[in-house]
């Protein structure tokens, strides 16, 4: 594959991302003189983006399939004898999807907002922090190096902080944006020691070095830097054992769950697993750990969709466990590549327009959140009932709408790796069909269970317009890039494609998994439409009540990482007081600054230095004398 | 029978350690016979005059190759780059010793040092307004003796050096204004066990003289080079010398003075030694080790291997818990002096241009970081502690915001400078084959980012509360301090080339 | 290595000089000590004389046997001979690894040097001393040649030092000093107090303690003669009431008789 320098239309790119960054300075540094047309202006910014998102897909399309892959170097920003760190954009087949999925959702999110938050106080901080959301992302996805999409990796984690955190006034969102921040954390400890390692075994952070000698490197240091890669993915896309987050993380307002949390921003993990997919195609133990994280996530999210009450909460749950299809897709190696990009773009697309939808429903039921209180909204709502049916269609993949596409290949992909990972992903899809129609049940149908002041109305043209666009992405997106888009032909350069038999026909797969989501759905119906849904949630079992604490994700965070970390530093500080300073309870006089003890034991306190500085003498010249000898 | 030769001495050559020099000498005339009313801004213009004046020197200077003052003193890049870097680090310090509004009771050191902790004279001197404007005179004398330790070129004139450079900064941490119990055990003990670590120098100096014949650095290097078979009485030599200065940049198991003395100690003057202290004490350790060490490089390189790693993992992780800023920040000293360590045992062009880097960048996050510490007030004065540090950035955007740069700094996150110095120093040991003293370093980089950005946790996160500190308004002079601190720290994240540039230029030690 | 005049003198203040160091670290008393470092430095001074560095010895012995050790033992007579310190160590392993490490720093030191100087020549300090016609001499064209820097830098170590240890112990005084006139024009002030010597505690048969006040002649007791300390934690109460009524009763009989 050629390096093509970055000439005519394609020197414009790093006008994606400045356009938005100079929207989030101006909104955020002008302060409330930029209220009433800040707004308008982080609309225009975005949109901008993507018109020369479309421009340059234009333009690529016009170029033979070998030349597509486009480098800019905007910046040399440190260079110290071979290494040199560039401010460097890459844009080839993979980014350019991401471009358009996250400028086109990204302004419609965007023009969406302008009504949902018409009334908010700080809304050009709003629309500034979304501003810097999209130019982060686009600074993820274009980077032609690691270090750099690790800043783009750090800059939509802080943008997804602040807008988790957006309502500070509410406990609960300071809290989940707190969360949500700390467990990243250890998904970028991750990332960032999977650069230092790659820059240690290829003196290189650059896509294109790393990729050209990853065969050169051993299969373990290879299986080490895919597994820390993985960790940083599993942070920011929420899967086991870091999902934990993402649900806490609805109580920010419904557009950034729509953009952040379901379309763009958690299928970062995805991107960085296929973009790295030359080090996983050589480091087999790493894609099979892919592959278990995906399996127990795909399940974890969707019990967890299966019990919550919270439309957004079973909304994020259903995220989840789609993005672990799309792991389980890019763990699965060249057979699932093309596919998890694929589902991640129609994920994208119909997630979206289902929150919105929810969001839609949220802002005619005075924000309450709770399904029990819905229910027989399809005929007050009438095209946020249809938007979202179509939404709803396509997640549990019933054709032709867009998700059976996606989700039936990796399906496919899946039973061509084995009949176990097959199975699976066919019975979490049946799941999936379950939990969407208990939603969409719970909401659209049954009886009125709305509270007494609700007055349910559909929103305005405003919100239902991106409702419309996306719900005809939601219905048409998938045949479009299979058919005529031809995704597969598009990715292959950069990601790879192979297929591999199956023993039975693929019509056969796509029957078992179409009755799966019909049992499920059917089951669903039944449960939540048919009978009478109680207003008060009960009690359930052990399942349920398992799914509604989120699966214990945060016993399980606080075993894994934080216990661990407290102890390793408290045993450290043990030594350093008992052994170090020679058994005085010294170290706790100094820290209180109690002066009195302290003077009593200022000589203890000499002496046991002095000894510990002739015992490291000692140490440094037996060392050298025994080497000489 | 000969004849007395006067040495050739290039005054233009050393013309800034000269300025320095003089105005310490006027400083003490000043002391002696000026009034007190006038001394206090006679000795601030004094030191800002002559640290200027000396900057202003180098800079003309900045082509001198030489080695002067009868083989004792070598002007060469690393020198020249290492002076100006002391003489700014100093400067932005002294900034800061000159600050009197953020305590209520004056500058940050005691009315008169003599005067015993809580006594009626103590409470007397201060009621009235005294000043132990003697402080600036020590001030002057840790710099001269600084200058003079990078560019010492035997081992006598460093030894001399160091002692000039430790003994102001030894009385110098015994003088805060509060706690003063705290500040005099921490003088104590700094004074003890530097003395007790020049012993190893000198100790080191004698074993090398009885080896080579000569205590000047170029012959000592001939002398191991011409010498074949058992140079055991030089290595333990060599090994001795660096336990002294190994003591001095704090590095573990010479550790252990670190954070009772940053604590202790006036902030000020933390921020003085913090960030001056380690450049000294680098500089001459790579110019001992280049340039007369060079022959037994695989010795020097396992002792400075196994300290860096025990540094940076022993400084990160006790660093973790510490609940007071200072001490924090004093094992984080601890830990990037292990970091600091793996671009000196690189011993490369690019290693050395790195070190400096590192030490230039270092020290402003390092004197940055104690003027921020120091306007974070209660009514106890300074306040230390982590859990008076909840809510601050909410209830003082621009400072938390500041100490946020400097803490981002120094977890080395892109955009700041902390970044582009590991990143330096990492590709100079990558480049030199130091790939798993790499990895632990890169290891103990992500420990380390945790205590750092538990400050911002701190600080960003948390409900201010009845606890919380206030941000006392400082004057003029920190206000200085922290715009150039965090102005650099910036700049050299965003463009660090032309420095890389500077100094890969000045990155040879001449013999 | 035959057997000569300068062995002899190495092994005898050699050895000397290391009783002397290790006395001056066990020993108890801070004057000891003392002593003990001016035995070394007395027995370094005769073995730099018998290398033929008699400058250097006679500096030794002048300076620091002769001033810094008087001096420090001036100070320890001010602050008291006999003053100790304690040797209970209360670090635990301190003692252990402190003899562990220094044995080890001993043997590691003398092996290594040891080990190196199997073959070295004699050199001496002849062909030095004779390059500028002696000892002194050639010191002084050291000093001023090749180590002027150093011989200069160590001014400013000593200025630091001098001032170090003023800052340190000078105490400038905040108020001016009153005369003798001005303290007893003060002494009998209106409500200065007692202008006269304060009675002294009370001498009884039974109590003679400082916290027994005295009791004045008119059978009232003198609180003011107990000393401040003691009165000031209310210490002074042990006073016989019955007694003192008794003196009383017969104080005043014995005035009407």
């Amino acid at each position: 594959m050629t390096v093509m320098p970055a000439e005519g239309l394609f020197s414009l790119m790093w006008l994606l991302i400045a356009l938005p960054l100079a929207g989030a300075a101006i909104l955020l540094f002008t302060g409330r003189r930029s209220n009433a047309w800040g707004p308008y202006l982080g609309v225009l910014t975005v949109s901008a983006s993507a018109v020369i998102g479309v421009l340059l897909l234009i333009e690529m399309m016009g170029l033979p399939t070998e030349e597509r892959t486009i480098t800019q170097v905007a910046y040399q920003w440190v260079f110290i004898g071979n290494f040199s760190v560039d401010l460097a954009f890459q844009l080839d087949q993979l980014s350019m999807v991401f471009i358009l999925l996250i400028t086109i959702v990204g302004s419609l999110i965007h023009i969406y907002s302008l009504g949902y938050m018409a009334h908010d106080p700080d809304k050009r901080k709003f629309f500034g922090y979304l501003n810097l959301f999209v130019a982060a992302m686009l600074l993820l996805v274009m980077a032609n190096n690691y270090l750099l999409l690790y800043v783009g990796w750090e800059g939509v984690g802080v943008a997804s902080y602040l807008l988790i955190g957006f309502w500070q006034q509410k406990r609960s969102a300071a809290a989940a944006a707190k969360k949500a921040f700390i467990i990243n954390r250890v998904g970028d400890v991750g990332l960032s020691l999977a650069i230092m390692l790659m820059f240690v075994t290829f003196g290189s952070v650059t896509f294109s070095d790393v990729f050209g000698s990853a065969t050169q490197a051993s299969e373990g240091t290879l299986t080490a830097i895919g597994l820390l890669l993985l960790l940083a993915a599993a942070g920011k896309s929420a899967q086991f054992p870091l999902q934990a987050w993402l649900l806490d993380a609805m109580e920010g307002p419904t557009p950034v769950s729509a953009l952040i949390h379901a379309a763009t921003m958690v299928t970062a993990g995805v991107y960085l697993i296929a973009r790295s997919n030359v080090i996983y195609n050589n480091a087999e133990i790493a894609a099979m750990a892919v592959i278990i994280v995906a399996l127990i996530t795909i399940f974890m999210g969707a019990i967890i969709g299966s019990a919550k009450d919270d439309i957004k909460k079973a909304l994020a749950g259903s995220t989840m466990s789609q993005i672990g299809y799309m792991m389980l897709a890019v763990g699965l190696g060249p057979i699932g590549y093309v596919f998890a990009i694929f589902h991640l773009l129609t994920h994208g697309v119909f997630k979206a327009g289902l929150f919105l939808g929810a969001g839609s429903v949220m802002h005619g039921m005075n924000d309450n959140v709770n399904m029990r209180r819905y229910g027989a909204l399809r005929s007050v709502m009438v095209i946020t009932f249809i938007t979202f049916m179509a939404g709803y269609l396509a997640i549990i993949g019933i054709p032709p709408f867009s998700g059976f596409w996606s989700k039936d290949e990796i399906i496919h992909a899946a039973f061509e790796r084995g009949w176990f990972i097959g199975g699976a992903a066919v019975l979490a899809a049946g799941i999936t069909g379950f939990y969407m129609t208990r939603m969409v049940a719970m909401t659209f149908f049954g009886k009125k269970r709305w509270e007494t002041d609700a007055h349910p109305h559909e929103s305005p043209a405003v919100m239902t317009i991106p409702l419309i666009i996306l719900g005809l992405g939601s219905t048409f997106l998938g045949m479009a890039l299979l058919f005529w888009g031809d995704i597969e032909a598009w990715l292959e350069p950069v990601v790879g494609y192979e297929s591999e038999p199956t023993p039975l026909p693929t019509s056969a797969y796509i029957g078992i998994t179409l009755a799966f989501v019909i049992v499920g759905s059917i089951i669903g119906w039944i449960t939540y439409a048919r009978r009478e849904v109680p207003i008060e949630a009960p009690q359930g079992n052990w399942l349920t009540r398992a799914a509604r604490k989120d699966l214990y994700g945060d016993a399980v965070n606080h075993a894994l990482v934080v216990a661990p970390t407290n102890y390793a530093a408290r045993a450290l500080v043990w030594f350093d007081a008992r052994i170090v300073d020679g058994f005085v309870n010294g170290s706790a006089a100094i820290v209180g600054g109690l002066s009195g003890r302290m003077r009593r034991t200022q000589s203890g306190f000499i002496r046991s230095y002095a000894l510990s500085m002739v015992g490291g003498a000692v140490l440094v010249l037996l060392a050298l004398v025994l080497v000489r000898i | 029978m000969n004849t007395f030769t006067a040495p050739e001495i290039d005054y233009v050559a050393i013309a800034p350690i000269l300025i320095v020099a003089i105005a310490a000498l006027l400083s003490v005339l000043t002391e002696t016979f000026l009034p007190r009313s006038v001394r206090r801004p006679v000795q601030m213009i004094l030191t800002l005059i002559s640290l200027i004046g000396a900057l202003i020197v180098l800079v003309i200077n900045r082509d001198i190759r030489t080695i002067t003052g009868g083989g004792a003193v070598a002007i060469d890049g690393p020198a020249l780059v290492l002076m100006g870097t002391i003489l700014i680090l100093a400067l932005l310090s002294a900034f800061l010793v000159a600050e009197r509004s953020l305590d209520s009771l004056g500058d940050s050191f005691a009315p008169s040092a003599a005067a015993l902790p809580g006594s009626v004279d103590e409470r007397e001197f201060s009621a009235r307004g005294y000043f132990q404007t003697e402080i600036w005179t020590l001030f002057l004398f840790a710099v001269l003796g600084m200058l003079a330790f990078v560019v010492a070129n035997d081992l006598l004139f460093m030894f001399v050096a160091l002692e000039v450079m430790s003994l102001p900064l030894y009385l110098m941490v015994g003088m805060a204004r509060r706690r003063r119990l705290l500040s005099q055990e921490a003088a104590l003990k700094y004074f003890v066990l530097g003395a007790f670590s020049s012993a190893f120098f000198i100790f080191g100096a004698g074993l090398v003289y009885g080896f080579a014949g000569s205590i000047s650095l170029p012959e000592i290097n001939d002398a191991l080079a011409s010498t074949a078979g058992e140079t055991l009485l030089i290595v333990i030599g060599m090994a001795m010398l660096l336990v002294g200065l190994l003591f001095k940049v704090g590095a573990v198991p010479f550790h252990q003075w670190t954070p009772d003395v940053y604590q202790g100690a006036p902030t000020p003057i933390t921020a003085f030694m913090g960030a001056t202290v380690k450049v000294a004490a680098f500089g001459a350790m790579m110019r001992l080790l280049y340039v007369a060490f060079s022959g037994i490089q695989w010795d020097w390189e396992i002792i400075l291997w196994a300290v860096s790693i025990l540094s940076m993992i022993i400084g990160s992780l006790i660093a973790l818990t510490q609940s007071d800023v200072k001490r924090m920040l004093a094992y984080s000293a601890i830990a990037q002096s292990g970091f600091i360590l793996v671009g000196v045992v690189a011993a490369s062009p690019s290693g050395i241009s790195a070190v400096m880097f590192y030490l230039i960048a270092y020290g402003l996050v390092t004197v940055g970081t104690l003027a921020v510490i120091s306007m974070v007030r209660d009514s106890t004065g300074e306040a230390t502690h982590l859990s008076k540090w909840a809510g601050l950035g909410k209830k003082s955007p621009v400072l938390g915001a500041v100490m946020a740069v400097f803490m981002l700094s120094l977890a080395g996150i892109p955009l700041t400078s902390g970044f582009v110095i590991k990143f330096s120093v990492f590709a100079a040991g990558i480049a030199e084959g130091d790939t798993w003293l790499v990895i632990a370093a890169v290891v103990a980089s992500i420990i380390a980012a945790f205590f750092y950005v538990r400050v911002i946790v701190v600080m960003f996160f948390s409900a201010p509360n009845e606890n919380t500190a206030s941000v006392a308004v400082p004057s003029i002079f920190t206000t200085i301090t922290v715009a150039a601190t965090v102005t650099a720290t910036l700049v050299l994240g965003i463009i660090p080339q032309p420095m890389i540039d500077l100094l890969t230029n000045a990155g040879i030690f001449i013999r | 290595m035959s057997i000569d005049g300068e062995l002899v003198v190495f092994i005898i203040c050699g050895g000397l000089s290391v009783i002397g160091a290790l006395g001056m670290v066990l020993s108890r008393k801070a004057v000891h000590s003392a002593l003990f470092i001016a035995m070394v430095m007395i027995n370094l001074a005769i073995l730099y004389i018998a290398n033929s560095a008699p400058f250097l010895g006679m500096v030794q012995i002048i300076v620091y046997t002769g001033a810094v050790m008087m001096l420090f033992l001036f100070v320890l007579m001010v602050v008291g001979v006999d003053s100790s310190d304690s040797l209970i160590e209360t670090i635990r392993g301190q003692r252990l690894f402190g003899i562990l490490f220094g044995v080890a720093l001993a043997i590691l030191l003398i092996g290594g040097i040891g080990s190196s100087l199997g073959d070295k020549p004699d050199i001496g300090l002849k062909a030095a001393n004779d390059e500028f016609g002696g000892n002194v001499e050639g010191i002084a064209n050291l000093i001023f040649s090749d180590y002027l820097f150093a011989f200069q830098a160590t001014a400013a170590l000593l200025i630091t030092a001098g001032l170090g240890a003023v800052i340190l112990t000078h105490r400038e005084a905040w108020k001016p000093k009153a005369s003798q006139k001005e303290l007893s024009v003060a002494r009998f002030m209106v409500g200065a107090g007692h202008p006269g010597n304060k009675p002294n505690p009370g001498v009884y048969a039974r109590h003679n303690a400082v916290n027994t006040p005295a009791i004045l002649p008119d059978g009232s007791l003198a609180l003011d003669s107990v000393p401040e300390p003691v009165r000031s934690r209310d210490d002074s109460l042990i006073v016989d009431h019955r007694a003192v009524s008794t003196v009383v009763e017969l104080v005043e009989s014995e005035d009407q008789n």
